[in-house]
Order: structure tokens, then sequence, then C-alpha cells
């Protein structure tokens, strides 16, 4: 009897076991500890579906004062587009410039109040262009001013919003002294002619191209090539010619890879004995025939180094190498050109990160003398925001830099009359002498007084013309005045 | 009829003793409430010269830092591709988790009319790390900053951070300025 009361308890003992190990197991299997925990998933910022649409109609060039006054004929330099003629950033007029600044500071000619931006200007024949956004009547105005004075010539805009973001002008006009070329910040094409203003044509690139606006509103400045407007699309062309007399298309790229639209502009460079534009898109580079037999044909693509965001242009560094560089975290490429027969091919040489190397976030680097000279990224380590040479057979390998007291930003830099003009982000300008050797500042300045002087200079007939967010300021340059 | 009260040794050593210690005390507190109204100092980083080495995170004695980002607003940019709420290089920008930089998603981004987008920190979820503030100064306007929340540092003798910060970043502040904001030399905000 005792033997079974002892049996019977066991069982019990054994059964409030085996249930309590289920429900342990049970609550284990089917508690979720994370169960107040926020998927982090797209949509979650409440952003709504991207549109194209502005609003209201733009009518390009609808707007346009003239003010009068011819420039001074006796002004032949030219600085046509970015980067000037050769898109190499480099004035080959031969005017004798100063080496440091007069005692009184530097000799301003002329200074002019700008809607808020980054936007430069092209110089030519002693008429200055920029493409200013006036933000109280809410227009892009292509303005054009005398070099000589800062007399303003005349103006033509049309309507279009742009709310500050980061400033809200940004590119350069391109300029053949017949026509004047304009790309706005929210991708609106206007032509006009050069001298008297008048409208041309206009295109809205991403309204009848379908491009897509980059991140900051575009940063690509547009380019004549022979009386043609070259363009990078990135929509349904990924490049585009557009005769600048009539406005029509002339030649087109097609996007088969859907390459979308950057801040870089396309570059001209004859690589392996071939015209080519090359341009940087989102989502890769690629070489598109610039000669006739072929024009806006396809030569090579290539997309090792895919940045989010770019800004640079493409560089040519000799024996037909191309180096791209961009900013917020992404680093350099080399890429090599290969021809063999009628065929193109790209090879990356060089591929890294900015803190091993020569990188650029905003500027496009200069090459001269088989050396290539750069103002270093924020997180490019010890060289942080130095302005640096290398070699090109090596961007890993800084050969120089402008040492730890010498550090600039996000500002412009030229070569003229063999030195380098070097402006740091607040408006102070450098003087140092061109070499491939060494850095060797001559003399420094404050010359402009405001923020983020970033917009790229431009100089002609010894007149170095730049900006701050809000004024550009136009300096004697010339050594023997 | 009042009676005489005797005091004897005993009691008179007892209340010698009492009367000392309260004596001791009140001097003990009174020193320390002055030393805490008047001449109190309290820890501060300086964001201009933190290098975001990490140790904010790791190194305070309490168990989540009491070191936080914190987002000065109106050096923003509002921007939709904003460097410290995404990793470089992110594929695109949403919030999904693999486009983001934070480790603990105490970063949380809201649209507001195009082209911006407004950021705001969960406290309770930033452990100091500095990965946004780094990003933000590297390739944005600086606007995300790392400070010591006053509430939540219990303001020890030395502060273990300060100890081990390679940018010599810690200072003791004076109650008045105690956070120290870069960028913004009117922002002077008192706990
Ligand atoms: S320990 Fe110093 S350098 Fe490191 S994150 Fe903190 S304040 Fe910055
Ligand atoms: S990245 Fe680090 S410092 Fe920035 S909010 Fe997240 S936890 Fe805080
Ligand atoms: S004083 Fe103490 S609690 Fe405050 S930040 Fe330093 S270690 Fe953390």
């Amino acid at each position: 009897m005792q033997q079974s009361i002892k049996h019977i308890k066991e069982r019990y003992i054994h059964l409030t076991t085996i249930i309590i190990g289920c429900c342990i197991f049970l609550f284990w299997l089917f508690y979720n500890p994370v169960h107040n925990f926020t998927e982090a998933v797209p949509g979650l910022d409440n952003r709504p579906p991207r549109s194209s649409s502005l609003g209201s109609e733009v009518i390009i060039g609808e707007h346009f004062t003239f003010f009068g006054n011819a420039p001074d004929p006796s002004l032949t330099g030219r600085w046509p587009n970015f980067r000037g003629a050769d898109f190499d950033n480099i004035a080959k007029d031969n005017v004798e410039l100063i080496d440091s600044w007069p005692a009184t500071g530097p000799e301003i000619m002329w200074e002019k109040d700008l809607g808020e931006g980054h936007a430069g200007v092209a110089i030519y024949e002693g008429r200055v262009y920029v493409l200013d956004y006036d933000e109280r009547k809410e227009r892009d105005i292509l303005r054009c001013f005398s070099l000589v004075d800062g007399t303003e010539l005349w103006r033509r805009g049309y309507s279009v919003p742009v709310k500050r973001n980061h400033g809200m002008s940004r590119t350069i006009p391109a300029v053949d002294g017949e026509f004047v070329l304009t790309m706005g910040p929210r991708c609106h094409v206007m032509c006009c002619d050069a001298t008297s203003g008048e409208f041309l044509w206009g295109m809205d690139l991403v309204k009848d191209q379908k491009a897509e606006e980059p991140l900051w509103y575009t940063g690509q400045c547009p380019i004549i090539d022979n009386g043609v407007a070259v363009l990078a699309i990135g929509g349904n062309a990924l490049l585009m010619g557009i005769d600048c007399t009539t406005g029509e298309i002339v030649w087109q790229t097609p996007n088969p890879d859907s390459l979308r639209m950057s801040h870089s502009s396309v570059v001209p460079m004859t690589i392996a004995g071939k015209k080519m534009y090359v341009y940087n898109a989102l989502g890769g580079l690629c070489g598109v025939s610039a000669e006739e037999s072929d024009k806006g044909k396809i030569l090579w693509t290539i997309k090792d180094f895919t940045p989010n965001v770019i800004v640079p242009s493409p560089v040519y560094v000799g024996d037909n190498r191309i180096f791209v560089t961009a900013g917020y975290g992404a680093g350099s490429a080399l890429v090599q050109i290969n021809k063999s027969g009628g065929s193109f091919s790209a090879r990356t040489l060089q591929i890294y990160k900015p803190s091993e190397g020569m990188a650029s976030e905003q500027q496009t680097p200069l090459f001269k003398d088989g050396h290539v000279f750069n103002i270093q990224t924020k997180d490019a380590g010890t060289t942080r925001n130095q302005f640096v040479c290398c070699n090109p057979d090596d961007f890993r390998n800084i050969l120089w830099t402008s040492s730890t007291t010498e550090r600039f930003g996000l500002g412009p830099y030229i070569i003229a009359d063999d030195k380098f003009y070097i402006m740091n982000d607040e408006g102070e300008l450098t003087i140092a002498r061109f070499s491939t050797s060494t850095f060797e500042v001559l003399d420094k300045a404050q010359v402009i007084e405001g923020d983020d002087s970033w917009a790229p200079m431009a100089i002609a007939d010894g007149r170095l013309i730049f900006r701050d967010s809000k004024k550009m300021v136009c300096v004697d340059m010339r050594a023997n005045e | 009829m009042k009676k005489d009260k005797i005091i004897n040794r005993r009691d008179f050593i007892q209340t010698g003793i009492r009367t000392g210690i309260g004596a001791g005390l009140g001097i003990i507190g009174f020193g320390l409430i002055s030393r805490s109204v008047e001449g109190k100092t309290i820890w501060q980083l300086d964001p201009a010269k933190c290098v975001q080495c990490g140790n904010c995170a790791t190194e305070c004695v309490l168990q989540a830092s009491a070191v936080k980002c914190i987002h000065v607003t109106d050096m923003c940019g509002y921007c939709d591709l904003c460097s410290g709420f995404f990793r470089p290089g992110a594929l695109e920008l949403t919030t999904g988790a693999e486009n983001k930089l934070c480790p603990t998603g105490a970063i949380v981004r809201t649209y507001v009319e195009e082209p911006y987008f407004e950021y705001r920190i969960i406290e309770e979820l930033c452990n100091g790390c500095g990965k946004c503030v780094q990003n933000c100064g590297a390739f944005g306007n600086g606007s995300l900053q790392l400070q010591v929340r006053q509430d939540l540092c219990v303001n020890c003798n030395q502060c273990a951070i300060a100890r081990s910060c390679p940018a010599e970043a810690y200072s003791r502040v004076e109650p008045e300025t105690a956070y120290l904001l870069k960028g913004f030399e009117e922002l002077k905000i008192t706990d």
C-alpha cells in the first residue's frame, strides 16, 4: 500500500515537472523579448512619392531687362566656361600677375551683391556672365556685366521656385562669343545671344527629357562645342547635343544603363587619339564620341566607382588615364582607357578611400607638368584640408602637402602665371608658387568677408573674379598696373 | 512643583557627543551646500576639440553614458542626404536599417516639405558613440555635437571620460555655461 502511494506521488512529481517544463518551453518559444522594438524600414520618415512638378509652368527666357552700355573693346581675355577654355583651370593668356598683395590690400575693381549660392562666372572679351537667383522674385537670372567696372548690361531670366538648400544658384554659364548657355539649379537650360541677351531657346531637362534633379539641385555646368550645346541628361538620353542656333537636338546618346545626372560636368578629352566627352554620372563613368563620324556613340562605360554624390569632374592625367574623385566618404579612382582595333575599354587601376590618397569633395583637381594638385577632403586623415600633390602613377602616394598650418577647405584654386591662387572657405586668398616639388606660400590676404567662398574662380585680362555666398568681387591681379 | 533636573556624568558625555556630531554634520552640510551653490563646477566637453574617438560611449561610469548627441538645429541644412543619418554610400535615402548610420537607431528623420527633412535625437537611445557627429562634421554643417547631459551626469569628482579623452576636450565649467555648443556663440544654454 505504502509502495503504491509512493509510486503515485512520484508520478505526480514527474507530471508536474513535465507540465512546468512544457510551460517554460512554450513561454520561451512564444515570448518575443523585442516585441516593443520598431523595425527600421523604408517610409518611416513619411516622405511622399517624388514629384517632378514645380507647381506652375516654367517659361524659360520670359523676363528680360536691358541696361545698355557696351564693354571696353580692348579686353580680349576669355574664361568661357567652367574651368576655362581648356577645362583645366589654368589661365594661359600670359598676363603677368602679382606675387604678393599690395600694402593697401587687394585692389578691388568692383563688387556686386548676388542671390545666395555658389554660381561662378564665365568671361568673354569684356563681358562677365553669371546665372544668379533672385529670391524675392523667385527667378533664375542670367546677368551680363562689364568686366571693366561691373556695370550690368542686361539680364534674362524666368520664374522658377528654388528653396534655399545650401544656397540656390550653382552653375557657370558657357559662352562662345555668339551664344551663352545656362543650366538652372532645377535643370532648366537656356540659350541666349551672348551680346544682346536675345532669347534663343530653352529646355526643361526634367519635364522634357526625364532627367532626375540631383540632391541639392544640379551643379552641372553646360558646355558649347562648335556651336552645339553638350548636356548630360541621365534620363531618356545619357548625353545630348543641341544646336545652339535652332534648339534642335542634333545627336543623343542612349542610356542603356540608366545612369543619372550628377553634379559633375561633361569634359571633352582626347584619349588614344579620339576626341570624346567624358562624364561621371551617378552609376558609372563613360566616354562618348565627340567626333563627327560617330558623335554621341558610347565608347566605353565603367561602373567600379559609383558614389551616390559626385561633384568634381573627371580629370585627364596623361597616358590615356582619367582620375575621378568624390566626397562623402567615397574617395577616388584612376581609370585606364584602352583602344584595341576600333573599340575602347576601361579598366580601374586604383580605387581607394579618402584617408588612403588624393580625394576631393567639391573642386576638380588640377593637372599640370605631369602632377595633380588638390585640396584634401575633411575625412582624409592627417592631410585633411591640405593642398597636396601626387604623381598620377600612384594617387595613394602624396608627394607633398601644404603642411598642417596651411589648411584650406571646399574653396576653389586655379593656376595662373605660374602661381597657385587658392581660396579658403572664409574668403582668404593664398598666392603660392607653382611647383611640383614643394608648396611655397608667397602671400595671402582676406579678399572677401563672407562665408562659403566656394564658387570656382575665373580670370581674364588679369582680373580675377570670385564670390562668397552673397557677393561677387573682381580684383585687379595685374603686376604692372 | 518643578523637579530640578540633575545631570549625571553619563548624560553630560552623551549630550556632548550628540551636540558635537550635530555641529560637525551641520558644518559639513553647510560646507557642501555652499560648495554646490556657489563655486560649483561641472564637467563638459568642448565639441571644437572632440575627435569622436568613441570613448564617450564606453568610459562613462553610467551604464548608458551621460554623453549624448545634441542637434543644433540652427546650423542644420535639413538636407535629404544627411551625412549624420545615412551611412556613407547608402544605397537609398530611406529609413531602412541598411542605410542608417546610428547603431542604436537614435536619430529620427521626418519629412517637412520638399527638399527639407527634420532630424531629432531620441536621447534615451543615444549612447554618445559620436558616429553621426563625425560624419556630420566631415560632410555636413557640423550641427550634430556631443555634450555631457547635465541632468544625467553625476558629476564625478574625476570624470572617467575626461581621464581617457585623447583630445583633452573635457574641462570643468561654470553652471552658467553648462553646454559648450560649437558654431553659435550666443547659444549659452544652462541646465
Ligand atoms: S573622449 Fe574626448 S575625443 Fe573621444 S568622443 Fe569623448 S570628447 Fe570626443
Ligand atoms: S550615432 Fe551615436 S552619438 Fe549619434 S545619435 Fe546614434 S548613438 Fe548617439
Ligand atoms: S562626470 Fe561621471 S557621469 Fe558625468 S560624464 Fe564623466 S564619467 Fe560620466
